[in-house]
């Protein structure tokens, strides 16, 4: 494939991003969440499916700047995940399968956020290294416990191969890219997108919170 | 122009578009708390380090008079309260709920768990000069 044509397809893919993010309504149905209206997030530890070991809580660390940013109060992630330790669920899978209405209670939370880490891996494939990752995020109200909102997103990246001017030059260029991905994958700032595209609202994201100029004004028109 | 620069001065408005998120700007300025609780979590036993650095975001953001983002407050609190420094710990969860209303239940529990962990302290000190008695509701 020429650069141009890579060029091309990376501003079409942009345009489809651009177009996703901001002209599409939600074909979600938002009665649920409208009916429990939370002012309040509780983002609970993460749980992690992958075998990345330290993942669930750099993931955690993400999550309270997008969703404060939706316009809610978002609860300190890192106070919380303690004072659920100490009440014995140092466990996030214990946690996820607590009772919601307890949790509410136990903070005074409007709604629950449970994220799980479905992937967080690189996988090197000798000229490229992909790194993936996939979350699964479910809000439950705290009125009812059950559901009110979830989605999913998975982000794949691989590096952009160099052009060293020499097709063996270019070959090594790659494959030394590649190991050093390998080596270090920067999932960071694909998981901060992947929660920047699953919030966004219109879209399948969440509606603006109390704090948002449009609260209660962005209902995108029924379909 | 070559092809390359249209392509480019395409995609730098496109990129910019999507990262404003399409609508306004950012409500608060977070200064890097999120990359806090980051280097917080990728190393735990660097204390010192986690509380200055939120120390930094908390007296920026109070020097410039912008209202402290959900959630800075109370985490400042609470890596004072892990150093035992139960006055100062209090102040931030009470500045947390002034702040966020919503907090109010959390930071008040917060904020008895310190009185009984300075009651312990107290106990356990032989009561040695006890300005104020360990129960709740003491601290201001």
């Amino acid at each position: 494939m020429s650069r141009h044509r890579v060029s091309i397809l990376g501003v079409a893919l942009l345009a489809a991003l651009l177009a996703a993010g901001c002209a599409t309504a939600p074909k979600k149905d938002y009665t649920a969440f409208r009916s429990e209206n939370p002012r309040s997030i509780l983002a609970v530890p993460v749980v992690n499916k992958s075998v990345e070991v330290g993942a669930a809580d750099l993931f955690l660390s993400t999550l309270t700047v997008p969703l404060a940013e939706r316009g809610y109060y978002v609860f300190p992630v890192d106070v919380v995940k303690h004072l659920l330790e100490d009440d014995g669920l140092a466990d996030s899978d214990l946690v996820h399968s607590a009772d919601t209405r307890k949790l509410c209670n136990m903070f005074g939370a409007d709604s629950v956020l449970y994220v799980s880490i479905e992937r967080w891996d690189a996988k090197y494939m000798v000229l490229t290294t992909q790194v993936t990752v996939s979350f699964d995020y479910t809000l439950k109200g705290c009125k009812t416990g059950d559901a009110i909102w979830n989605n999913k997103q998975t982000m794949v990246y691989q590096p952009q191969s160099q052009n060293t001017g020499h097709p063996l030059g270019n070959l090594v260029a790659m494959a030394v890219q590649a190991a050093v991905t390998k080596a270090a994958p920067n999932y960071m700032p694909l998981a901060r997108q992947a929660n920047g595209m699953v919030f966004a609202y219109p879209g399948p994201g969440i509606p603006a919170g109390p704090y948002r100029p449009e609260y209660l004004k962005d209902d995108a028109p029924a379909k | 122009m070559t092809m390359r620069k249209a392509v480019l001065m395409l995609l730098v408005p496109a990129a910019a578009l999507l990262a404003a998120g399409c609508g306004p700007k950012q409500m608060y300025t977070w200064r890097g708390y999120d990359d806090s609780l980051y280097a917080h979590y990728k190393n735990p036993q660097d204390h010192a380090k986690h509380i200055e650095r939120l120390q930094k975001i908390v007296t920026q953001t109070e020097a410039d008079g912008l209202k402290m983002p959900p959630g800075v407050y109370a985490e400042y609190g609470y890596a004072l309260l892990e150093e035992s420094r139960f006055d100062e710990s209090v102040t931030y969860f009470k500045k947390e709920k002034e702040t966020w209303p919503e907090s109010a239940v959390v930071m008040d529990k917060m904020i008895r768990n310190v009185s009984r962990l300075q009651g312990t302290k107290k106990t356990a000190a032989g009561g040695k000069k006890s300005a104020a008695p360990a129960a709740g509701g003491s601290s201001r």
